[in-house]
């Protein structure tokens, strides 16, 4: 069982040959490419987890495709120089079997053939510089110092404990007492107080509640499907149109409607300053319903928090506020 | 006090942890090497070892904090030898097999083992059932072990007795020491978070064997019950000492009373329900559970910070303390569990956790209050038992020496999950996309950092290992 990265293609190799598949057949290609291939690999989009299959039929013959796509486990057992090629240049991560049969191998290839010539089925994302970190947003900046201040008063209350040791003297029992109970009535009091000032908080959304856009995020390893249908299967991804970009006016109430084809994901929402403005989980099965209100336009991102294994930090989608 | 000696496995644990500890270290510095960008022929090793790292982390202070425990309370009743060997057996087994799914099958479902990841992975499918296998050795010999220890307190002591229930009467007798007391809780509630673990891995194996798949909001549910109560356990097992100890280096008694009894009967309940903060996120789950989440999670810091915090600091305020590498060790643990609590705490705020959750303030949190805490608690009786084996002459320069390099390395790595954390940097990202590269610069600081507390533990090694070897090799 293992992914690939490497490849659903590690297909390439020159050859000949590649087959050219009637139209029926690179259709159904297509919404099996998009069901099993897409997450970790583009056409025309540039390398993800595994390479970028642009003209892969042109450079590997039909026949190592089609062994590799059915049954990559053995070509990697094999030590195909070719497999040991690509798992070298993609980290070693590779492809799991998909579990295809012969035929819709022939009609993923089918499919890889016609796009191959084809203009790019999407611009490549633009390379991003390394970003130094923003300003700190209040919420992030509130928890932060308030984490420093109170570690500041455990220093000094320890470092005074141990110093004391210094003039050894008795005691006064009672009087530590007193205190504790002062410590222990300050203490309930500032947590009850705590509790009832923040539980109302939380992001959960009411049964009733009504948004101006439901957007469904279905989460696979190793991207997002946005929609405005929902996703609840691999079957769905060809039946159900995606949006390719995800355009939001500035000002509207967005619920997020998030699930997960695979494993748990997470799906973290990144406003323009580059941090966590909301988040929920994404997992198999559920709808979490994620409501806010986008009103800056600028550029977000959704990166993966929850770990989801070998492309987990290359798990991402943008979307625009505008 | 009487010096009682050390068993054969007591030793055998000391051994294991001082070898596996640094090694686990190395394995962490190399992860946020690799998250500074270095090493980049290795970068694929990123998440097996990570998974490495985290079990491994857990998995040594567990049993070395059950070795510790266990030693000091023979003092007290008598755990069985026989589980002692059995205990150590299946857990260098466990361990076998953990190296060998890591190494030879890459696989890397992170400690926690989400379901489903284990089955859809990039990793062979032997290799997620060799972990499952681990994990089952490894958790029904822990069940065992602090099955017998339990058993070993109910031979001198009734449940009522062992749980302090007389003192909440108003008798003080029979005498119960607060560490019978505390690991009686820690116990009672580590065998309900192992018994879920069990549930848990059947649920594995049957889909594994038949095909059933399990609700993955239970299982994130089981998981979470079983890792979260089992790591805050190991910590409570380490303020068990902490009790006993302090009180030596001190010259002071530190006794049950109603309000320590009370205190603890607290955290028995509170600890099964603070678990519910890991699903904060889960949208679905109920909501009430999540408010419970926080409750619990804002009540456990009562008990720990107003009864043990305090009464650690009255033991040792102006104090004819015998500091040493030991006390020194012990004392600077409780400041540790205070500061990574304080973390703890802020991020089981529903509405903080929003901002937080899966950040570098995870990892922040737990790495304080579990290495500047349970660490520096675990080793700090190591060191003491050595040294009361031994009463060989303390080097004081290179005990200071030691602790002034693991505190500053320790709270430096802190300190750079933190700002990162605060930053939005997710944990457990092998690459930091562009807009967070900056999370790199935090990441090569926090690898220098822990490897000046490597450093300082390598000099505590000195210190120690030369007691160790010398209880062991008497003549030598």
């Amino acid at each position: 069982m293992r992914r690939i990265a490497s490849l659903v293609v590690a297909i390439w190799l020159t050859a000949a040959g590649v087959a050219h598949a009637e139209g029926g057949a690179a259709a159904e290609g297509e919404s099996l490419f998009s069901a099993k291939c897409t997450a970790c690999h583009s056409i025309g989009g540039g390398a993800r987890v595994g390479p970028d299959l642009q003209g892969v039929t042109a450079r590997r013959s039909h026949e190592w495709l089609a062994r590799f796509i059915a049954a990559p486990d053995q070509l990697i057992a094999a030590k195909d120089p070719i497999v040991v090629e690509l798992l070298g240049q993609y980290n070693q991560i590779a492809m799991p079997n998909l579990g295809l049969t012969e035929d819709e191998v022939g009609k993923v290839i089918a499919y890889l053939a016609e796009s191959g010539t084809a203009p790019p089925a999407a611009a490549p994302r633009p390379a991003v510089s390394p970003m130094a970190e923003p300003e700190l947003l209040a919420p992030q900046s509130t928890i932060l110092v308030l984490f420093l201040a109170l570690t500041a008063v455990i220093t000094i209350v320890f470092a005074a404990v141990a110093s004391s040791t210094r003039a050894p003297a008795a005691v006064d029992v009672e009087r530590a007492y007193a205190l504790r109970r002062v410590l222990f009535f300050t203490g309930v009091t500032v947590v009850t107080a705590l509790l009832v000032a923040t539980i109302p908080l939380a992001p959960y959304v009411t049964a009733d509640a009504r948004a101006d856009r439901v957007v469904y995020v279905a989460a696979r390893q190793y991207d997002f499907v946005f929609s405005d249908e929902p996703i609840t299967s691999a079957a769905d991804l060809a039946q159900v149109p995606r949006i390719s970009h995800l355009e939001i006016p500035a000002g509207t109430l967005v619920e997020f409607r998030v699930t997960s084809l695979d494993v748990t994901h997470g799906f973290g929402l990144y406003g323009p300053e580059r941090q966590i403005i909301a988040q929920t989980q994404a997992m198999p099965g559920y709808f979490n319903r994620l409501l806010l209100r986008l009103d800056a336009p600028a550029q977000y991102h959704v990166f993966c928090l929850e770990y989801c294994a070998s492309g987990h930090h290359l798990m991402r989608a943008d979307l625009t506020v505008k | 006090m009487t010096t009682t000696r050390a068993s054969s496995e007591t030793l055998y644990w000391i051994a294991i942890t001082f070898v596996l500890f640094p090694i686990l270290t190395a394995v962490g510095i190399f992860l946020r090497t690799v998250q500074a960008g270095g090493l980049p022929g290795l970068q694929s090793w990123f998440y097996p070892l990570m998974t490495l790292h985290g079990v491994g982390m857990v998995g040594v202070w567990y049993v070395a904090a059950m070795a510790a425990v266990s030693d000091r309370l023979s003092r007290y009743v008598s755990p069985s030898p026989l589980m002692g060997r059995i205990a150590l057996a299946g857990t260098l087994l466990g361990v076998a097999l953990l190296l060998v799914c890591v190494f030879a099958g890459r696989f890397a479902a992170g400690w926690y083992f989400l379901y489903p990841l284990p089955f859809k992975g990039e990793w062979p499918q032997w290799a997620a059932v060799t972990f499952l296998l681990a994990m089952t050795v490894l958790g029904a010999t822990w069940l065992l072990w602090s099955l017998d220890l339990l058993r070993a307190i109910a031979a001198r002591y009734s449940l009522s007795q062992a749980l302090a229930w007389h003192y909440l009467a108003g008798r003080s007798e029979p005498e119960l020491p607060p560490a019978v007391l505390i690991t009686t809780v820690s116990l009672i509630a580590a065998v309900a978070a192992l018994l879920s673990g069990v549930v848990l891995l059947v649920l594995f194996y049957v889909e594994l064997l038949a095909g059933t798949a399990s609700d993955p909001l239970l299982m994130k549910n089981l998981t979470f019950f079983f890792g979260h109560t089992l790591v805050n356990l190991t910590l409570y097992l380490g303020i068990a000492l902490v009790y006993d100890l302090l009180p030596v280096y001190a010259g002071r008694p530190w006794k049950t009373n109603r309000i320590v009894a009370t205190s603890w009967n607290c955290v028995l309940l509170i600890v099964l329900f603070a678990y519910f903060h890991h699903m904060y996120m889960d949208f679905v789950q109920p909501g009430a559970l999540q408010a419970i989440g926080q409750i619990a999670s804002y009540a456990s810091a009562i008990p720990a910070a107003v009864v043990t915090i305090f009464g650690a600091l009255l033991l040792t305020y102006r104090t004819r303390m015998r500091w040493n590498l030991g006390s020194t060790l012990i004392f600077l643990a409780l400041a540790g569990w205070a500061i990574g609590g304080v973390g703890a705490v802020i991020d089981s705020t529903i509405s903080a956790n929003v901002r937080l959750h899966n950040t570098l303030w995870v990892p922040a949190h737990f790495h304080t209050y579990f290495l500047a805490g349970v660490v520096f608690m675990v080793i700090g009786y190591f060191y003491h038992r050595c040294q009361e084996l031994t009463d060989l002459p303390e080097n004081r320069s290179v005990q200071r020496l030691a602790v002034l390099l693991m505190v500053i390395g320790a709270y430096g790595f802190f300190a750079m999950f933190y700002l990162a954390g605060a930053y939005s940097v997710p944990r457990r990202y092998a690459i930091y996309p562009a807009e967070l590269a900056f999370g790199a610069k935090y990441a090569g600081a926090a690898a220098a950092f822990a490897a000046t507390f490597l450093l300082g533990f390598i000099l505590y090694l000195a210190e120690t290992g030369k007691r160790w070897l010398r209880v062991v090799r008497p003549g030598q």
